[in-house]
Protein backbone atom coordinates (compact mmCIF):
# COMPACT_ATOMS: atom_id res chain seq x y z
CA UNK A 1 0.00 0.00 0.00
CA UNK A 2 2.57 2.46 0.89
CA UNK A 3 4.92 1.53 -1.88
CA UNK A 4 1.70 2.26 -3.65
CA UNK A 5 1.10 5.33 -2.57
CA UNK A 6 4.68 6.46 -2.86
CA UNK A 7 4.56 5.99 -6.24
CA UNK A 8 1.35 7.92 -7.02
CA UNK A 9 3.25 10.71 -5.02
CA UNK A 10 6.47 10.31 -6.98
CA UNK A 11 4.57 11.03 -9.86
CA UNK A 12 1.46 13.32 -9.40
CA UNK A 13 3.18 15.08 -6.09
CA UNK A 14 -0.44 15.68 -4.19
CA UNK A 15 1.21 15.91 -1.02
CA UNK A 16 1.40 19.75 -1.41
CA UNK A 17 -2.63 19.61 -1.74
CA UNK A 18 -3.03 17.53 1.64
CA UNK A 19 -0.40 19.66 3.31
CA UNK A 20 -2.74 22.45 2.37
CA UNK A 21 -5.55 21.02 3.46
CA UNK A 22 -4.29 19.81 6.97
CA UNK A 23 -3.52 23.98 7.53
CA UNK A 24 -6.54 25.07 6.26
CA UNK A 25 -8.97 26.78 8.71
CA UNK A 26 -12.27 27.97 9.02
CA UNK A 27 -13.29 31.03 11.03
CA UNK A 28 -15.59 30.48 13.96
CA UNK A 29 -18.67 33.34 14.37
CA UNK A 30 -22.06 33.63 14.34
CA UNK A 31 -21.95 33.66 10.22
CA UNK A 32 -20.14 30.87 9.91
CA UNK A 33 -23.60 28.74 8.86
CA UNK A 34 -22.83 30.85 5.69
CA UNK A 35 -19.70 28.80 5.01
CA UNK A 36 -21.41 25.86 4.73
CA UNK A 37 -23.69 26.76 1.74
CA UNK A 38 -20.96 26.70 -1.10
CA UNK A 39 -20.45 23.29 -0.77
CA UNK A 40 -24.26 22.21 -0.34
CA UNK A 41 -24.29 24.23 -3.58
CA UNK A 42 -21.54 21.71 -5.10
CA UNK A 43 -23.64 18.92 -3.26
CA UNK A 44 -26.64 19.61 -5.45
CA UNK A 45 -24.54 20.71 -8.74
CA UNK A 46 -23.38 16.65 -8.37
CA UNK A 47 -26.59 15.18 -8.42
CA UNK A 48 -27.88 17.40 -11.05
CA UNK A 49 -24.86 16.10 -13.36
CA UNK A 50 -25.63 12.21 -12.26
CA UNK A 51 -29.66 12.32 -12.37
CA UNK A 52 -28.86 14.54 -15.78
CA UNK A 53 -26.98 12.48 -17.55
CA UNK A 54 -28.88 9.18 -16.69
CA UNK A 55 -31.96 11.33 -18.26
CA UNK A 56 -30.58 11.85 -21.00
CA UNK A 57 -29.92 8.30 -21.57
CA UNK A 58 -33.56 8.19 -22.61
CA UNK A 59 -34.35 11.68 -23.30
CA UNK A 60 -34.77 12.73 -27.01
CA UNK A 61 -35.16 16.88 -27.63
CA UNK A 62 -37.06 16.81 -30.63
CA UNK A 63 -40.38 18.43 -31.22
CA UNK A 64 -42.01 14.91 -31.86
CA UNK A 65 -40.43 13.28 -29.12
CA UNK A 66 -39.49 15.35 -26.69
CA UNK A 67 -42.85 15.40 -24.68
CA UNK A 68 -43.40 11.92 -24.97
CA UNK A 69 -39.88 10.79 -23.90
CA UNK A 70 -40.46 12.27 -20.61
CA UNK A 71 -43.98 10.34 -20.17
CA UNK A 72 -41.90 7.22 -21.46
CA UNK A 73 -39.09 8.00 -18.44
CA UNK A 74 -41.67 8.77 -15.98
CA UNK A 75 -43.89 5.99 -16.76
CA UNK A 76 -41.85 2.88 -18.01
CA UNK A 77 -38.19 3.14 -16.76
CA UNK A 78 -37.60 1.86 -13.54
CA UNK A 79 -37.75 4.35 -11.07
CA UNK A 80 -37.25 7.25 -13.98
CA UNK A 81 -40.26 9.11 -12.09
CA UNK A 82 -37.72 9.29 -9.35
CA UNK A 83 -34.66 10.42 -10.91
CA UNK A 84 -36.51 13.05 -12.74
CA UNK A 85 -38.61 14.30 -9.87
CA UNK A 86 -35.03 14.39 -8.04
CA UNK A 87 -33.56 16.27 -10.72
CA UNK A 88 -36.44 18.84 -10.59
CA UNK A 89 -36.43 19.32 -6.87
CA UNK A 90 -32.23 19.48 -6.91
CA UNK A 91 -32.07 22.40 -9.18
CA UNK A 92 -34.35 24.19 -6.85
CA UNK A 93 -32.90 23.43 -3.82
CA UNK A 94 -30.10 24.28 -5.91
CA UNK A 95 -30.70 27.33 -7.06
CA UNK A 96 -32.61 28.44 -3.41
CA UNK A 97 -29.19 27.89 -1.96
CA UNK A 98 -27.44 29.70 -4.43
CA UNK A 99 -29.45 32.76 -3.10
CA UNK A 100 -28.41 32.16 0.47
CA UNK A 101 -24.43 31.62 -0.31
CA UNK A 102 -25.08 35.26 -2.37
CA UNK A 103 -27.17 37.01 0.46
CA UNK A 104 -24.77 35.63 2.70
CA UNK A 105 -21.62 37.44 1.13
CA UNK A 106 -23.91 40.37 0.15
CA UNK A 107 -24.59 41.35 3.83
CA UNK A 108 -21.21 40.71 5.31
CA UNK A 109 -19.58 42.29 2.18
CA UNK A 110 -17.30 39.35 1.57
CA UNK A 111 -16.89 40.47 -1.36
CA UNK A 112 -14.55 43.63 -0.92
CA UNK A 113 -11.02 43.58 -1.71
CA UNK A 114 -8.88 41.56 -2.64
CA UNK A 115 -12.35 38.96 -3.36
CA UNK A 116 -13.61 41.39 -6.58
CA UNK A 117 -12.79 38.70 -9.08
CA UNK A 118 -14.62 35.64 -6.86
CA UNK A 119 -17.69 37.29 -6.72
CA UNK A 120 -17.72 37.94 -10.01
CA UNK A 121 -17.04 34.30 -11.37
CA UNK A 122 -19.83 33.96 -8.73
CA UNK A 123 -22.42 36.30 -10.44
CA UNK A 124 -21.49 34.32 -13.15
CA UNK A 125 -22.37 30.95 -11.71
CA UNK A 126 -25.27 32.27 -10.68
CA UNK A 127 -26.23 33.21 -14.06
CA UNK A 128 -25.08 30.06 -15.47
CA UNK A 129 -27.67 28.34 -12.95
CA UNK A 130 -30.57 30.91 -13.77
CA UNK A 131 -29.99 29.54 -17.52
CA UNK A 132 -29.90 26.19 -16.57
CA UNK A 133 -33.35 26.25 -14.91
CA UNK A 134 -34.43 28.11 -18.20
CA UNK A 135 -33.33 25.60 -20.87
CA UNK A 136 -34.52 22.94 -18.66
CA UNK A 137 -37.76 24.10 -17.84
CA UNK A 138 -38.90 23.80 -21.89
CA UNK A 139 -37.35 20.59 -22.02
CA UNK A 140 -40.37 18.50 -21.12
CA UNK A 141 -42.50 20.61 -24.38
CA UNK A 142 -45.29 21.08 -22.30
CA UNK A 143 -48.03 24.13 -22.81
CA UNK A 144 -46.84 25.97 -20.10
CA UNK A 145 -43.09 25.51 -20.75
CA UNK A 146 -43.66 26.83 -24.35
CA UNK A 147 -45.49 29.90 -23.29
CA UNK A 148 -42.99 30.76 -20.86
CA UNK A 149 -39.98 29.88 -23.02
CA UNK A 150 -41.52 32.25 -25.67
CA UNK A 151 -41.86 35.07 -23.12
CA UNK A 152 -38.44 34.49 -21.52
CA UNK A 153 -36.94 34.82 -25.16
CA UNK A 154 -38.27 37.87 -26.23
CA UNK A 155 -37.43 39.60 -23.28
CA UNK A 156 -33.99 40.42 -24.90
CA UNK A 157 -35.44 42.15 -28.38
CA UNK A 158 -36.19 45.16 -26.03
CA UNK A 159 -31.79 45.13 -25.54
CA UNK A 160 -30.59 48.07 -27.89
CA UNK A 161 -28.80 47.36 -30.95
CA UNK A 162 -27.96 43.70 -29.97
CA UNK A 163 -31.24 42.57 -28.48
CA UNK A 164 -33.09 40.90 -31.86
CA UNK A 165 -29.92 38.96 -32.95
CA UNK A 166 -29.96 37.75 -28.96
CA UNK A 167 -33.42 36.37 -29.05
CA UNK A 168 -32.34 34.77 -32.85
CA UNK A 169 -29.58 33.09 -31.00
CA UNK A 170 -31.59 31.84 -28.41
CA UNK A 171 -34.82 30.70 -30.37
CA UNK A 172 -32.62 29.63 -33.35
CA UNK A 173 -34.85 32.00 -35.24
CA UNK A 174 -37.76 34.60 -35.37
CA UNK A 175 -39.75 31.79 -33.93
CA UNK A 176 -40.15 29.36 -31.06
CA UNK A 177 -39.87 25.83 -33.04
CA UNK A 178 -38.39 22.56 -33.00
CA UNK A 179 -35.10 23.90 -33.54
CA UNK A 180 -35.26 26.07 -30.37
CA UNK A 181 -35.78 22.60 -28.47
CA UNK A 182 -32.49 20.88 -29.79
CA UNK A 183 -30.83 24.31 -29.16
CA UNK A 184 -31.65 24.36 -25.44
CA UNK A 185 -30.92 20.93 -25.00
CA UNK A 186 -27.59 21.55 -26.37
CA UNK A 187 -27.04 24.50 -24.22
CA UNK A 188 -28.25 22.67 -20.83
CA UNK A 189 -26.47 19.40 -21.46
CA UNK A 190 -23.34 20.55 -22.99
CA UNK A 191 -22.77 24.42 -23.44
CA UNK A 192 -23.63 25.48 -19.92
CA UNK A 193 -21.48 22.02 -18.36
CA UNK A 194 -18.67 23.75 -19.96
CA UNK A 195 -19.13 27.49 -18.63
CA UNK A 196 -19.50 26.10 -14.79
CA UNK A 197 -16.66 23.64 -14.77
CA UNK A 198 -14.93 26.44 -15.93
CA UNK A 199 -16.06 29.24 -13.81
CA UNK A 200 -16.48 26.90 -10.88
CA UNK A 201 -12.55 25.93 -11.27
CA UNK A 202 -11.59 29.81 -11.18
CA UNK A 203 -13.94 30.42 -8.06
CA UNK A 204 -13.00 27.61 -5.98
CA UNK A 205 -9.36 28.48 -6.85
CA UNK A 206 -10.26 32.24 -5.80
CA UNK A 207 -11.30 31.15 -2.68
CA UNK A 208 -8.69 28.82 -1.69
CA UNK A 209 -5.93 31.57 -2.49
CA UNK A 210 -7.48 33.96 -0.33
CA UNK A 211 -8.91 31.84 2.37
CA UNK A 212 -12.76 32.23 3.75
CA UNK A 213 -13.85 36.13 4.05
CA UNK A 214 -14.42 37.39 7.59
CA UNK A 215 -17.37 39.31 8.35
CA UNK A 216 -16.38 43.01 8.83
CA UNK A 217 -17.52 43.39 12.89
CA UNK A 218 -15.41 39.76 13.22
CA UNK A 219 -12.30 41.95 11.38
CA UNK A 220 -13.02 45.07 13.42
CA UNK A 221 -12.24 43.20 16.81
CA UNK A 222 -8.66 43.07 15.67
CA UNK A 223 -6.70 39.45 17.01
CA UNK A 224 -7.05 36.49 14.93
CA UNK A 225 -10.99 34.84 16.56
CA UNK A 226 -11.64 31.32 17.29
CA UNK A 227 -11.01 28.72 14.72
CA UNK A 228 -12.19 25.39 12.81
CA UNK A 229 -9.61 23.33 11.21
CA UNK A 230 -10.81 21.89 8.16
CA UNK A 231 -9.92 18.74 7.76
CA UNK A 232 -11.54 16.77 9.64
CA UNK A 233 -13.58 19.08 11.84
CA UNK A 234 -14.68 21.23 9.40
CA UNK A 235 -15.32 18.82 6.59
CA UNK A 236 -17.34 16.09 8.90
CA UNK A 237 -19.93 18.90 10.04
CA UNK A 238 -20.03 20.01 5.77
CA UNK A 239 -20.72 15.84 5.55
CA UNK A 240 -23.45 16.26 8.47
CA UNK A 241 -25.21 18.83 6.38
CA UNK A 242 -25.09 17.38 2.92
CA UNK A 243 -26.62 14.05 4.67
CA UNK A 244 -29.84 16.24 5.90
CA UNK A 245 -29.91 18.06 2.32
CA UNK A 246 -30.16 14.64 1.38
CA UNK A 247 -32.81 13.57 3.08
CA UNK A 248 -35.15 16.14 2.60
CA UNK A 249 -34.38 16.39 -1.25
CA UNK A 250 -35.04 12.45 -1.27
CA UNK A 251 -38.24 12.78 0.58
CA UNK A 252 -39.78 15.57 -1.15
CA UNK A 253 -38.89 13.78 -4.52
CA UNK A 254 -40.90 11.05 -3.66
CA UNK A 255 -43.60 12.92 -2.30
CA UNK A 256 -44.13 15.64 -4.48
CA UNK A 257 -42.97 14.42 -8.11
CA UNK A 258 -43.50 17.51 -11.14
CA UNK A 259 -46.07 16.90 -13.41
CA UNK A 260 -46.17 16.34 -16.99
CA UNK A 261 -48.99 18.94 -19.19
CA UNK A 262 -49.97 17.97 -22.76
CA UNK A 263 -47.53 18.50 -25.49
CA UNK A 264 -47.06 21.66 -26.91
CA UNK A 265 -48.50 22.99 -29.70
CA UNK A 266 -47.29 25.79 -31.76
CA UNK A 267 -50.26 26.99 -33.16
CA UNK A 268 -52.59 26.89 -30.03
CA UNK A 269 -53.09 29.46 -27.89
CA UNK A 270 -50.70 30.32 -24.60
CA UNK A 271 -52.67 28.52 -22.06
CA UNK A 272 -54.12 30.13 -18.63
CA UNK A 273 -52.25 30.51 -15.70
CA UNK A 274 -48.39 30.19 -17.13
CA UNK A 275 -46.03 30.91 -14.65
CA UNK A 276 -41.78 30.64 -14.71
CA UNK A 277 -39.94 28.75 -12.30
CA UNK A 278 -40.07 30.41 -8.85
CA UNK A 279 -37.00 32.27 -8.94
CA UNK A 280 -38.06 34.04 -11.87
CA UNK A 281 -41.66 35.37 -10.31
CA UNK A 282 -40.75 38.38 -9.33
CA UNK A 283 -39.69 39.72 -12.99
CA UNK A 284 -42.87 37.77 -14.29
CA UNK A 285 -44.99 39.75 -11.51
CA UNK A 286 -42.82 43.18 -12.51
CA UNK A 287 -43.84 42.61 -16.30
CA UNK A 288 -47.01 42.28 -15.66
CA UNK A 289 -47.65 45.33 -13.94
CA UNK A 290 -45.62 47.13 -16.43
CA UNK A 291 -48.02 49.54 -18.99
CA UNK A 292 -47.68 49.67 -22.39
CA UNK A 293 -46.28 52.59 -22.57
CA UNK A 294 -44.00 54.74 -19.86
CA UNK A 295 -43.28 58.93 -20.91
CA UNK A 296 -43.57 58.21 -24.78
CA UNK A 297 -41.58 54.99 -24.37
CA UNK A 298 -42.73 51.09 -24.91
CA UNK A 299 -43.17 49.75 -21.65
CA UNK A 300 -41.49 46.63 -21.80
CA UNK A 301 -38.37 48.14 -23.08
CA UNK A 302 -38.13 50.28 -20.18
CA UNK A 303 -38.70 47.20 -17.77
CA UNK A 304 -36.16 45.40 -19.02
CA UNK A 305 -33.61 48.07 -19.51
CA UNK A 306 -34.37 48.70 -15.81
CA UNK A 307 -33.52 45.34 -14.79
CA UNK A 308 -30.31 45.23 -17.01
CA UNK A 309 -29.49 47.94 -15.42
CA UNK A 310 -30.07 46.19 -11.85
CA UNK A 311 -27.82 43.31 -13.18
CA UNK A 312 -25.19 45.43 -13.73
CA UNK A 313 -24.96 47.26 -10.64
CA UNK A 314 -25.28 44.17 -8.82
CA UNK A 315 -22.77 42.43 -10.65
CA UNK A 316 -19.67 45.03 -9.94
CA UNK A 317 -21.02 45.66 -6.56
CA UNK A 318 -17.47 45.24 -4.96
CA UNK A 319 -16.79 48.38 -6.82
CA UNK A 320 -19.27 50.62 -5.99
CA UNK A 321 -19.25 49.43 -2.34
CA UNK A 322 -15.91 50.51 -2.20
CA UNK A 323 -15.76 51.55 1.40
CA UNK A 324 -17.78 49.11 2.67
CA UNK A 325 -17.13 50.46 6.60
CA UNK A 326 -18.34 54.01 6.04
CA UNK A 327 -22.07 55.22 5.57
CA UNK A 328 -21.45 54.75 1.90
CA UNK A 329 -21.76 51.01 2.42
CA UNK A 330 -24.28 51.17 5.43
CA UNK A 331 -26.70 52.80 2.38
CA UNK A 332 -25.89 49.93 -0.16
CA UNK A 333 -26.52 47.53 2.46
CA UNK A 334 -29.96 49.11 2.88
CA UNK A 335 -30.60 49.13 -0.72
CA UNK A 336 -29.44 45.09 -0.94
CA UNK A 337 -32.20 44.78 2.01
CA UNK A 338 -34.77 46.52 -0.60
CA UNK A 339 -33.49 44.40 -3.26
CA UNK A 340 -34.51 41.70 -1.34
CA UNK A 341 -37.74 42.96 0.22
CA UNK A 342 -38.70 43.40 -3.48
CA UNK A 343 -38.22 40.40 -5.17
CA UNK A 344 -39.94 38.53 -2.33
CA UNK A 345 -43.14 40.98 -2.48
CA UNK A 346 -43.23 40.68 -6.37
CA UNK A 347 -43.00 36.64 -5.82
CA UNK A 348 -45.58 36.44 -3.22
CA UNK A 349 -47.68 38.52 -5.12
CA UNK A 350 -47.85 36.90 -8.15
CA UNK A 351 -48.62 33.42 -6.59
CA UNK A 352 -51.62 35.00 -5.02
CA UNK B 1 20.76 61.65 -30.82
CA UNK B 2 21.45 57.42 -30.62
CA UNK B 3 19.76 54.96 -28.11
CA UNK B 4 22.25 52.82 -26.52
CA UNK B 5 19.57 49.98 -26.09
CA UNK B 6 16.19 49.39 -27.99
CA UNK B 7 13.15 50.40 -25.49
CA UNK B 8 11.50 47.58 -27.03
CA UNK B 9 12.61 44.11 -26.38
CA UNK B 10 12.66 41.24 -29.04
CA UNK B 11 10.68 39.18 -26.75
CA UNK B 12 7.69 41.92 -26.19
CA UNK B 13 7.94 42.25 -30.09
CA UNK B 14 7.30 38.90 -30.65
CA UNK B 15 5.21 38.32 -27.96
CA UNK B 16 2.76 41.33 -29.42
CA UNK B 17 3.40 39.82 -32.93
CA UNK B 18 2.14 36.66 -31.75
CA UNK B 19 -1.01 37.85 -30.17
CA UNK B 20 -2.01 40.22 -32.83
CA UNK B 21 -1.56 37.38 -35.32
CA UNK B 22 -3.89 35.02 -32.94
CA UNK B 23 -6.31 37.82 -32.25
CA UNK B 24 -6.61 38.19 -36.27
CA UNK B 25 -7.36 34.52 -36.82
CA UNK B 26 -10.07 34.37 -33.97
CA UNK B 27 -11.85 37.24 -35.51
CA UNK B 28 -11.67 35.71 -38.97
CA UNK B 29 -13.01 32.19 -37.18
CA UNK B 30 -15.59 33.99 -35.26
CA UNK B 31 -17.37 35.70 -37.09
CA UNK B 32 -18.45 33.13 -40.02
CA UNK B 33 -19.35 31.04 -36.88
CA UNK B 34 -21.65 33.77 -35.68
CA UNK B 35 -23.24 33.88 -38.43
CA UNK B 36 -24.00 30.26 -38.22
CA UNK B 37 -25.56 30.32 -35.12
CA UNK B 38 -28.72 32.44 -36.34
CA UNK B 39 -30.63 30.49 -39.47
CA UNK B 40 -32.53 32.35 -41.00
CA UNK B 41 -36.54 32.50 -40.78
CA UNK B 42 -38.78 32.34 -43.94
CA UNK B 43 -42.04 33.58 -43.25
CA UNK B 44 -44.48 32.67 -45.69
CA UNK B 45 -45.46 35.41 -48.62
CA UNK B 46 -48.71 34.07 -48.58
CA UNK B 47 -50.91 31.36 -46.98
CA UNK B 48 -53.81 29.65 -49.05
CA UNK B 49 -56.92 28.89 -47.28
CA UNK B 50 -59.79 26.56 -48.90
CA UNK B 51 -62.55 28.67 -49.30
CA UNK B 52 -64.88 25.61 -48.61
CA UNK B 53 -63.11 25.62 -45.09
CA UNK B 54 -64.61 28.79 -43.66
CA UNK B 55 -67.54 29.99 -45.75
CA UNK B 56 -70.15 28.24 -43.03
CA UNK B 57 -67.85 30.32 -40.28
CA UNK B 58 -70.37 32.63 -38.65
CA UNK B 59 -70.43 36.18 -38.99
CA UNK B 60 -68.34 37.56 -35.53
CA UNK B 61 -66.51 34.26 -35.48
CA UNK B 62 -62.60 33.45 -35.48
CA UNK B 63 -60.95 30.34 -37.15
CA UNK B 64 -57.49 29.70 -37.08
CA UNK B 65 -54.99 28.47 -39.86
CA UNK B 66 -51.24 28.09 -40.08
CA UNK B 67 -49.06 31.32 -41.16
CA UNK B 68 -45.76 29.51 -41.30
CA UNK B 69 -44.50 28.49 -37.93
CA UNK B 70 -47.24 30.87 -35.85
CA UNK B 71 -51.07 30.79 -35.69
CA UNK B 72 -52.90 33.07 -38.04
CA UNK B 73 -56.87 34.40 -36.78
CA UNK B 74 -59.18 34.53 -39.71
CA UNK B 75 -62.29 36.54 -38.51
CA UNK B 76 -65.72 36.98 -40.68
CA UNK B 77 -67.00 40.58 -40.59
CA UNK B 78 -70.66 41.37 -40.11
CA UNK B 79 -70.62 42.04 -44.09
CA UNK B 80 -69.32 38.85 -45.34
CA UNK B 81 -65.36 39.63 -45.58
CA UNK B 82 -62.62 38.50 -43.90
CA UNK B 83 -60.09 39.81 -41.87
CA UNK B 84 -57.05 38.01 -41.27
CA UNK B 85 -54.28 38.42 -38.40
CA UNK B 86 -51.32 36.77 -37.33
CA UNK B 87 -52.61 35.02 -33.80
CA UNK B 88 -49.36 36.67 -31.62
CA UNK B 89 -49.22 39.00 -28.73
CA UNK B 90 -47.39 42.05 -29.48
CA UNK B 91 -45.83 42.41 -26.16
CA UNK B 92 -44.49 38.89 -25.52
CA UNK B 93 -44.96 36.76 -28.34
CA UNK B 94 -47.58 34.47 -26.54
CA UNK B 95 -50.11 32.72 -28.59
CA UNK B 96 -53.76 34.93 -28.53
CA UNK B 97 -56.94 33.37 -28.54
CA UNK B 98 -60.33 34.89 -29.35
CA UNK B 99 -63.23 34.84 -26.58
CA UNK B 100 -66.29 34.78 -28.44
CA UNK B 101 -68.63 36.41 -25.66
CA UNK B 102 -66.43 39.33 -25.22
CA UNK B 103 -65.78 39.54 -28.68
CA UNK B 104 -62.11 40.36 -27.85
CA UNK B 105 -58.64 38.34 -28.46
CA UNK B 106 -56.82 37.89 -25.27
CA UNK B 107 -53.74 36.34 -23.94
CA UNK B 108 -53.22 34.14 -21.27
CA UNK B 109 -49.36 35.19 -19.90
CA UNK B 110 -49.77 38.61 -18.94
CA UNK B 111 -53.35 39.45 -19.38
CA UNK B 112 -53.59 41.35 -22.73
CA UNK B 113 -56.87 42.11 -24.08
CA UNK B 114 -57.50 43.59 -28.09
CA UNK B 115 -61.04 44.61 -29.39
CA UNK B 116 -62.12 42.58 -32.34
CA UNK B 117 -60.36 44.47 -34.85
CA UNK B 118 -57.04 43.63 -33.30
CA UNK B 119 -56.80 46.90 -31.46
CA UNK B 120 -55.11 46.39 -28.35
CA UNK B 121 -57.91 48.07 -25.44
CA UNK B 122 -56.07 46.83 -21.83
CA UNK B 123 -53.26 44.87 -20.35
CA UNK B 124 -49.61 45.22 -21.51
CA UNK B 125 -49.56 45.03 -25.32
CA UNK B 126 -48.16 48.04 -26.75
CA UNK B 127 -49.51 47.51 -30.17
CA UNK B 128 -52.50 46.02 -32.00
CA UNK B 129 -52.29 42.29 -33.67
CA UNK B 130 -50.36 42.17 -36.55
CA UNK B 131 -52.77 42.43 -39.28
CA UNK B 132 -52.46 40.07 -42.91
CA UNK B 133 -54.08 41.08 -46.22
CA UNK B 134 -56.89 38.81 -47.37
CA UNK B 135 -58.49 38.44 -51.06
CA UNK B 136 -60.59 35.71 -52.49
CA UNK B 137 -59.04 33.99 -55.58
CA UNK B 138 -61.01 31.33 -57.20
CA UNK B 139 -62.09 28.72 -54.66
CA UNK B 140 -59.39 29.93 -51.77
CA UNK B 141 -58.76 33.03 -49.47
CA UNK B 142 -55.15 34.34 -50.03
CA UNK B 143 -53.57 35.85 -46.81
CA UNK B 144 -50.55 37.59 -47.81
CA UNK B 145 -47.89 39.74 -45.63
CA UNK B 146 -49.86 43.72 -45.51
CA UNK B 147 -48.23 46.53 -47.09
Amino acid sequence: MNVLRAWIEERLGLRAVAAFLEKKEVPRHKHTIFYYTGSSILFFLGIQIVTGVLLAFYYQPTLAEANASVARIVTEMPLGWLLRSVHSWSATFMIAIVFVHLLGIAFTKAYRKPREATWITGVLLLAASLAFGFTGYLLPWDELSLAATKVGTNLPKAIPVVGAWLTGVMRAGEDVTGDTLSRFFIFHVSVLPLAVIALLGVHLFLVQRHGMSVPLEEERKGAKGPVIPFWPNFAYREAGVWLILLGLLVTIAVFAAPGLGPQADLMAPAPEGIKPEWYFLFLFQTLKLFPARILGLNGEIVAVLIMMAGMGLFAFLPFIDNRPAERKGKVIAGLVWAGLAYAMGMSIWSLL
Amino acid sequence: MKLLYSLFSRRAFLNSLIGGWLAALGAAFISPLLKYIVPPTREPDQVSVPLAEVQDLAAGSVQGFAWGNKPGLLKKAEDGSFIAFVGVCTHLDCNVSFVAEKRRFYCACHEGWYDENGINVAGPPPAPLRRLAVSVEGDALIVKKQG
